[in-house]
């Protein structure tokens, strides 16, 4: 019989090995499969979407801004830029480069992709909102567009991404999207955001701890030079405008949009009636279509009936029959409370 | 289609996407709104409550009383003690019946009968191996699953059941699994097949996905009566008489409290890790109390999941019972098969605090763990060469005294670790082979049934070891 | 199936093509019903007191998965019977629903027969109006009539029926209450002695509804003989595939084939 001690440690090298190997997302058979991945093609899908977003924000795109993008030298970027070039994607006048028609049906196969994909994890996983954009920049390389048509099909062909962007169609259109940048609204209007930038992922981030989300109203308290003040569900929110400028809203000048004076359900006391004005757009997917199947719906009468032992969830009398709804939903169910 | 319809067409589907980007997300919304206020409407004019103070006065009361601060957890946890109670103390006497009929009177007059007429390997592998192997899986499980279920049926027709769901999701919950888990675990006290099953309820893909694969963390049914077997003769007989059974039975509640907390561990790591990908959606409705149909619920219950599962069971049960015997009867080089491999994996299994009859013993009593207890003791009598001890080679036997199979296991060299170790592997390792059919069945998927086999398996493994390792660095 | 078109008032509608695409096997039956309903609303034991089997059913949410099929004779004639998975809308994207929806709408069965909770009807109301926006055969089983009367909830039938326009029935199918009626409404929605006038929905958010209408309005020109373009437009709006193929494969103009027969205008052709 071996020595206990040497086995334990032997044992714990083992297992410490093998959980360092074999361990989702973060483990070295994960970490090498999302790195073996084809490099260069990555590099020149990568850079034809950017050239894509330079026309798509009438920039004038160069060798340079290539190199920037991917963080790389001007040799590596130029090598790039002229692939795509000899593969009739892309055209350089005057040390400008611009999208041929093929090209751009191209950019649009991988944005289409992408915003699939990311309109997936947003509706069709559980995925943390914070990772959508990073798991779709890994997708959008690999997914074929077949694969992405008959996804999108399975959704139901949805028109819109979790950020608010508009998914190019099957047949490559890509609708406009409208609106205007946070910080160009003044002081004491109203809007409703219909778009979140989601780079840089730092400032993304922030925008969701904040609580931001498409669908959400918004009411400019005010506005200077240096920030922003506005209020949002309730609570008050500064930014400085270089941040704001990820915030894209439509202006509510219709006033019976404006939702105003609404309580999250879950402030609702055992006994209070509440009438149910809206569903936040933080809701989504199944649990959203979910939500209104039972019928909370807006117009629906709600009445908190039962706590549960520990306090969440808490069941809700809604159309007559008792629905348990836990706080994390219920915070994002709007109403006005009743007599 | 003729070329002007295909235009057509064309036309018409274009049209429609065009009008999706007009209309924006909100149809969904606004369509579900015209509904339910045509709905209300209706209703309105076609229901009337008689009197508005009585209506729902009975199931308020009880409904107020199953979520009190005060009673709501006691009451909950009285009456799972109460079916546990009842199932144990009944299944009692029909089980020791069934095993007097099927095992001790019926087995040597079916072998004798075969043996009149054919030779003796033929009697031996059909009668000592499948017939037997089916009759243990018949007395161990159907007693209590005939009353097991029947009893959960009824609680779960009085509308009791997602009471307990609501109530417990609060803990689920922070477990990123949904409350009527607790539900779909104690139905896997009674058999994890049917608690897998049972896991339709969770309309969640992701929730029902974690309730599917940690199922096997419930102590069913069949494991029961081994921990009480080892824990009464490896703890209890250690100690003194007076406190030999109160540990022995807090030491059987550890394991099957371990596997509770375990299974909540591991829902919390597989909902953040594999099964991040999966949709989640929480609804729980509390139906109205209705009085349950107590007849038709016995007769329904029984049908549907104690026959059901126990003819799962059955049909794993006989090949395994014909592998048993084969093992301890088909000889290589003058040894039988099953002494070959546990010669083999006899180091590996005292490693891991085990030893090899055991290791084999899991290997081949996979399609049910009432079934191991036996095989251990043939495997045991037969590697130290007493089989006259036991009911002959390659036949699975119980003892009816508890110290005679103390002496048994004492000869096969087993310690106080060793038991220790076998309620730790008993409650830590793979899902019976009818669990995993079931799981394949239920999910569809190659994928989840060999994670949910593999993933408690490994777990076992790695506990086992340390244990072991442990143990016997302070024992020495 | 050849009904011979002067005697169509009591001849099928199913759809064969598509009812053997779905699964199911028409030979020897006459007539095929579909069972729609909420969870946990008695469906599965309406099933079984019509088919005589015994599947169980417990006061949960969503017990039965799979498809369950069975068969009854009632008058002479041959049922099949599918029970369709218990959900509670028929718009969402989840498989349940697709698979209910789809057989409603593909399969066109002679009858639809919706299972709702006599104590939570408001609720239940939702998933009868999307059933009869699909189909104008239908019966409403308004069960756990006694669980009704218990809470002291009074459900007016015969109102309810006028204002749905189809056959309403009050059962306990626990204790086999109103099934003889329910059978007897089954049996004369199938042969055309009853003429269902299912409601439609009658607003439709101002937001949605000139969308819709533009829709419905171009499927009546190509399909003139569809039973449901209103449905079809509002599931292209909820960019549903199935519709998409099915008006690809011309597929949706198939299902007017057996339904003609009911037009008088077609007896005219």
């Amino acid at each position: 019989m071996s020595d206990p001690l040497i086995s334990l440690i032997l044992g714990f090298i083992i297992v410490s090995a093998l959980m360092a190997f074999f361990f989702p997302d973060k483990g070295l058979l994960a970490i090498w499969r999302r790195s073996a991945k084809d490099s260069k093609k990555e590099a020149l899908e990568d850079a034809l979407k950017h050239v894509y977003d330079c026309e798509y924000n009438s920039l004038s795109c160069t060798i340079r801004s290539i190199a920037g993008h991917l963080h790389t030298n001007m040799d590596k970027a130029a090598e790039v830029s002229a692939r795509l070039e000899s593969m009739g994607l892309i055209t350089s006048n005057n040390q400008k480069l611009y999208l041929t028609d093929e090209g751009r049906s191209y950019a649009l196969r991988i944005i289409r992709v992408h915003r699939l994909w990311e309109h997936y994890l947003a509706d069709h996983s559980s995925v943390k909102e914070t990772e959508w954009h990073s798991e779709a920049e890994i997708v959008e390389h690999t997914m074929t567009i077949e694969e992405a048509d008959s996804l999108a099909a399975k959704m139901g062909n949805p028109l819109i991404d979790p950020h608010g962007d508009p998914i190019p169609t099957a047949g490559l259109e890509l609708p406009e999207l409208g609106g205007v940048h946070l910080n160009e609204l003044e002081k004491g209007d109203i809007g409703r955001i219909i778009h979140l930038e989601d780079e840089p992922q730092a400032v993304f981030s922030q925008l969701i701890a904040m609580g931001l989300h498409n669908g959400m109203q918004i009411h400019i308290i005010d506005k200077r030079t240096d920030r922003i003040i506005f209020e949002a569900n309730g609570e008050e929110n500064i930014l400085a405008p270089t941040l704001a400028a990820n915030i894209t809203v439509k202006k509510i000048e219709d006033q019976s949009e404006i939702l105003d004076d609404f309580t999250p359900l879950s402030s609702l006391q055992v006994g209070e009636t509440g009438i149910v004005k809206g569903i936040s757009r933080a809701l989504r997917g199944q649990q959203r279509r979910r939500l209104m199947d039972l019928g909370v719906v807006p117009g629906s009468k709600i009445t908190p009936e039962l706590v549960s032992r520990a306090g969440n969830p808490v069941a809700y009398r809604i159309r007559g029959a008792s629905v348990a709804l836990r706080k994390q939903h219920s915070d994002l169910i709007f109403v006005e409370k009743g007599e | 289609m003729d070329k002007n319809n295909t235009d057509k067409t064309e036309k018409l589907l274009a049209t429609a996407q065009n009008l999706r980007w007009q209309v924006g997300e909100n149809f969904h919304e606004s369509l579900m709104e015209s509904i339910y206020s045509d709905a209300a409407r209706i209703a309105d004019r076609a229901v009337k409550v008689d009197d508005v103070k009585k209506k729902y006065d009975w199931d308020v009361k009880i409904d107020k009383l199953v979520t009190s601060r005060t009673f709501g957890f006691p009451l909950m946890f009285l009456l799972l003690a109460a079916v546990f109670w009842i199932t144990v103390e009944g299944a009692n006497v029909p089980s020791g019946l069934l095993a007097s009929l099927l095992v001790d009177f019926l087995h040597p007059v079916l072998k004798d009968f075969m043996l009149s007429f054919s030779p003796e390997w033929v009697a031996g592998f059909l009668i000592d191996g499948a017939y037997l192997s089916m009759a243990w899986v018949i007395a161990v499980m159907l007693p209590p699953m005939a009353i097991f279920f029947p009893v959960f049926t009824l609680l779960e027709d009085f509308g009791y059941l997602p009471r307990v769901a609501f109530n417990m999701d609060n803990l689920f919950r922070r477990a990123g699994a949904h409350g009527k888990q607790a539900l779909t675990m104690s139905m896997g006290f009674g058999c994890n097949a049917a608690g897998v099953v049972a896991t339709r309820v969770i309309d969640s893909p992701r929730e029902r996905l974690i309730a599917i694969i940690t199922n096997n963390f419930s102590l069913c049914n069949g494991r029961w009566p081994t921990q009480i077997l080892i824990a009464s003769i490896f703890i209890g007989a250690a100690l003194p008489a007076h406190i030999a059974g109160l540990v022995s039975a807090g030491a059987v509640v550890f394991i099957a409290v371990l596997g509770i907390l375990l299974s909540l561990v591991v829902s919390y790591g597989l909902s953040k890790t594999i099964l991040k990908g999966e949709a989640s959606a929480f609804s729980l409705e509390l139906p109205p109390y209705r009085p349950p149909k107590i007849w038709q619920t016995l007769y329904t219950s029984l049908i549907d999941r104690t026959i059901f599962v126990l003819w799962r069971a059955i049909v794993f049960a006989i090949p395994a019972g014909m592998a048993i015997w084969l093992s301890a009867n088909v000889m290589i080089d003058g040894t039988s098969i099953a002494e070959h491999f546990i010669s083999w994996s006899n180091p590996m299994g005292l490693l891991l605090g085990l030893n090899g009859v055991i290791l084999l013993a899991y290997i081949i009593a996979i399609p049910a763990n009432e079934i191991v207890i036996p095989t251990v003791l043939m495997l045991t009598v037969l590697t130290a060469g007493n089989p006259e001890l036991g009911a002959g080679t390659g036949v699975m036997f119980e003892l009816e005294s508890q110290s005679a199979m103390a002496e048994i296991f004492r000869m096969g060299g087993w310690t106080a670790l060793t038991g220790i170790n076998l309620m730790l592997f008993s409650l830590l390792h793979n899902p019976c082979s009818t669990t995993i059919y079931t799981i394949y069945k239920e999910t569809g998927s190659v994928k989840w049934s060999v994670i949910a086999t593999v993933l408690p398996l490994i777990m076992g493994l790695v506990v086992c070891f340390f244990t072991a390792q442990l143990w016997m660095l302070f024992a020495n | 199936m050849n009904p011979s078109p002067e005697n169509c008032a009591n001849c099928p509608v199913h759809n064969m093509g598509n009812l053997k695409k779905l699964g199911v096997d028409m030979s020897d039956y006459d007539y095929v019903i579909a069972l729609a309903g909420n969870p946990n609303t008695g469906k599965s034991t309406v099933f079984n007191n019509l088919t005589g089997l015994r599947q169980h059913t417990g006061n949960w949410p969503g017990k039965t998965v799979t498809r369950a099929e069975g068969g009854f004779i009632y008058s002479d004639k041959k049922f099949k019977i599918v029970d369709l998975p218990g959900t509670y809308s028929l718009l969402s994207t989840s498989t349940d629903e697709e698979v209910a929806r789809d057989f409603i709408l593909f399969g066109q069965p002679d009858v639809t027969v919706i299972v709702v909770d006599a104590t939570r009807i408001e609720r239940n109301l939702n998933l009868v109006l999307q059933v009869l926006e699909i189909t104008d055969r239908a019966v409403l089983c308004v069960n756990l009539i006694d669980e009704a009367r218990r809470h002291n909830i009074i459900v007016d039938i015969r109102t309810l029926g006028k204002d749905l326009g189809i056959p309403v029935v009050a059962t306990a199918a626990r204790q086999r209450e109103g099934m003889d009626e329910l059978l007897k409404s089954i049996e004369e929605v199938a042969s055309g002695k009853y003429t269902c006038n299912p409601y439609r929905l009658s607003k439709v958010n101002p937001g949605i509804r000139k969308a819709v209408e533009r829709i419905q309005n171009e499927i009546k020109e190509q399909f003139p003989d569809l039973p449901n373009p209103r449905w079809v437009a509002m599931r292209l709006l909820e960019g549903d595939q199935s519709i998409i193929d099915a008006i690809k494969s011309g597929e949706l103009g198939d299902l007017k084939a057996e339904k003609q027969i009911h037009q008088p205008e077609t007896i005219q052709n």
